[in-house]
């Protein structure tokens, strides 16, 4: 098959998809629900094909067979992987070893991370040190005030007297502003990837407009 | 109202209404392009300061779903970089944006982009990880394995981000920044991670950063057409379309709140029963 009849077919079933999934908003659930289960066995094997191809065999296979000797961590890893693969049918403990490590791993990269890439600099840079202008200054009193108050919403479970009060319903009005805002953005992408799908119908598809 | 024409007619005629706009392509005098042009300004000059055939490295990790928003600016800075004699490296943490960046390279591949000047990097494993290796290998540690390639990141000049998915700016900065020392970001992300990312770009963490449609739409106005006038892609969504996507959504969200509404009915199904 040439390249354009492979971008014909492609622009074909990516319409007839888009047309489908639309369907699903209109209203139509059985072609919506047959495209679900297309995405989700797409979806399945492009996973087992990227584990395959471009972690397994490059990062642990190839140098395994290269250097069988000299790379004693890979042959752990493989055990990891294979424990892994098989561990509906190991003991709980042991089928827990690589995933404790993903886990630890990941969490030890992420929080110290947090701490050197964001909590230091982002307190470092919004620091008031004297001399900025009243906006500055301001905005950052501003910015303090809506973060204690947002916690105190957040951790206040009952609160008890009037300011305490005040304060904690103030703080959950700022939260629900604040998922409010990102529902909008939200809103906003969700609505220009309708808007595309809608262009490629129309542009490249049936060719109005172009 | 009856509740068919609730649950399938208001869909249908957004749906309609959309592809009218789309199909007709009034302008309405709409142009967002105009609405911040202040990062796109700070972007072009972080690329004017990039020495001749710079060494990109593009991160890229996007997801399907708001991909659509950074597309036509994302393949714009690319022609751009690539008119600047620039080597770009495309690496990707995520599945979703291993198979996007798949594509973008197929694309450019397609429409003629100089031989050579691509290299794919392929997708490297392990999250926060991957980016803490992939932050040696910049500062010039010989990685133990991988896609070739990947030591020969030593001397990179820029890195681009393009976010959307788990591990985008935020990542980059937390992770590669601190090990790579004098390496500069900038990202180009979907508005969803605006309340994210702004931060990074404020403190100097992002050299620049492209975040929303309106800022993508200005640095693409500001973007000669260069030796690349195919790669890029000039034309974002349809102003018109998405102001009057808005306008329904705000209306529809206005009749939800008020008794008696039919968005209300059909955002909130359970009632009727």
């Amino acid at each position: 098959m040439n390249g354009l009849a492979t971008d014909a077919s492609a622009t074909a079933i990516a319409a007839l998809a888009t047309v489908a999934v639309l369907g699903g908003l209109l209203g139509e659930r059985r072609v919506f629900g047959w495209t679900q289960h297309l995405f989700a066995g797409l979806l399945t094997g492009y996973l087992v094909l990227i584990a395959v191809r471009e972690v397994v065999v490059p990062w642990l296979v190839t140098p395994l067979i290269a250097d069988p000797a000299g790379r004693p961590e890979l042959w752990i890893g493989l055990a990891m992987v294979a424990i892994t693969a098989l561990s509906p049918w190991l003991p709980r403990a042991l089928a827990a070893v690589p995933v404790s490590i993903m886990v630890g791993s990941l969490a030890a990269f992420g929080l110290g991370g947090a701490l050197v890439g964001t909590l230091l600099p982002q307190a470092a840079a919004t620091v008031v040190a004297g001399g900025e202008p009243f906006g500055v200054t301001l905005a950052a009193v501003v910015s303090a005030a809506i973060t204690v108050l947002v916690l105190v919403g957040f951790l206040h479970g009952v609160p008890r007297g009037r300011a305490s009060l005040v304060a904690t319903s103030a703080g959950r009005w700022l939260m629900v502003a604040g998922i409010g805002g990102w529902l909008g953005y939200l809103l906003y992408a969700r609505l220009v990837l309708l808007i595309d799908r809608i262009a490629f119908l129309v542009g490249d598809v049936a060719g109005i407009g172009r | 109202m009856s509740e068919r024409l609730a649950r399938f007619g208001l869909p249908l005629a957004v749906v309609g209404l959309l592809a009218l706009v789309v199909a007709v392509g009034p302008n309405l005098g709409l142009r967002i392009a105009g609405s911040d042009p202040a990062p796109a300004g700070r972007l072009i000059e972080v690329l004017d300061r990039l020495p001749a055939d710079p060494a990109v490295l593009v991160g890229f990790d996007p997801d399907l779903g708001t991909y659509p928003e950074l597309r036509p600016t994302v393949r714009t800075l690319v022609a751009d970089l690539l008119d600047r004699g620039a080597g770009l490296s495309f690496v990707s943490m995520t599945p979703e944006g291993r198979a996007l960046a798949v594509a973008e390279m197929a694309r450019l591949d397609r429409l003629g982009a100089p031989r050579g000047s691509v290299t794919d990097l392929g997708f490297i494993p392990g999250a926060e990880a991957a980016l803490v290796s992939l932050a040696g290998a910049i500062s010039g540690q010989r990685p133990a394995a991988g896609p070739p390639g990947l030591d020969e990141l030593d001397g990179t000049d820029l890195a681009v981000v393009v976010g959307g998915n788990d591990l985008g700016p935020r990542s980059w900065v937390e992770q590669v920044a601190p090990r790579a020392a004098g390496l500069q970001i900038v990202a180009v992300t979907p508005t969803v991670l605006l309340p994210e990312v702004e931060p990074y770009r404020a403190s100097g963490q992002l050299a620049a950063l492209l975040t929303t449609p309106g800022q993508g739409a200005a640095f693409r106005e500001r973007t000669p057409a260069g030796s690349f006038p195919a790669l890029a892609e000039r034309a974002g969504p349809s102003p018109a379309a998405i102001a009057a996507g808005l306008l329904v959504a705000a209306v529809w969200l206005a009749s939800a709140l008020l008794a008696g509404g039919p968005a209300r009915r059909l955002l909130r199904p359970t009632a009727r029963r």
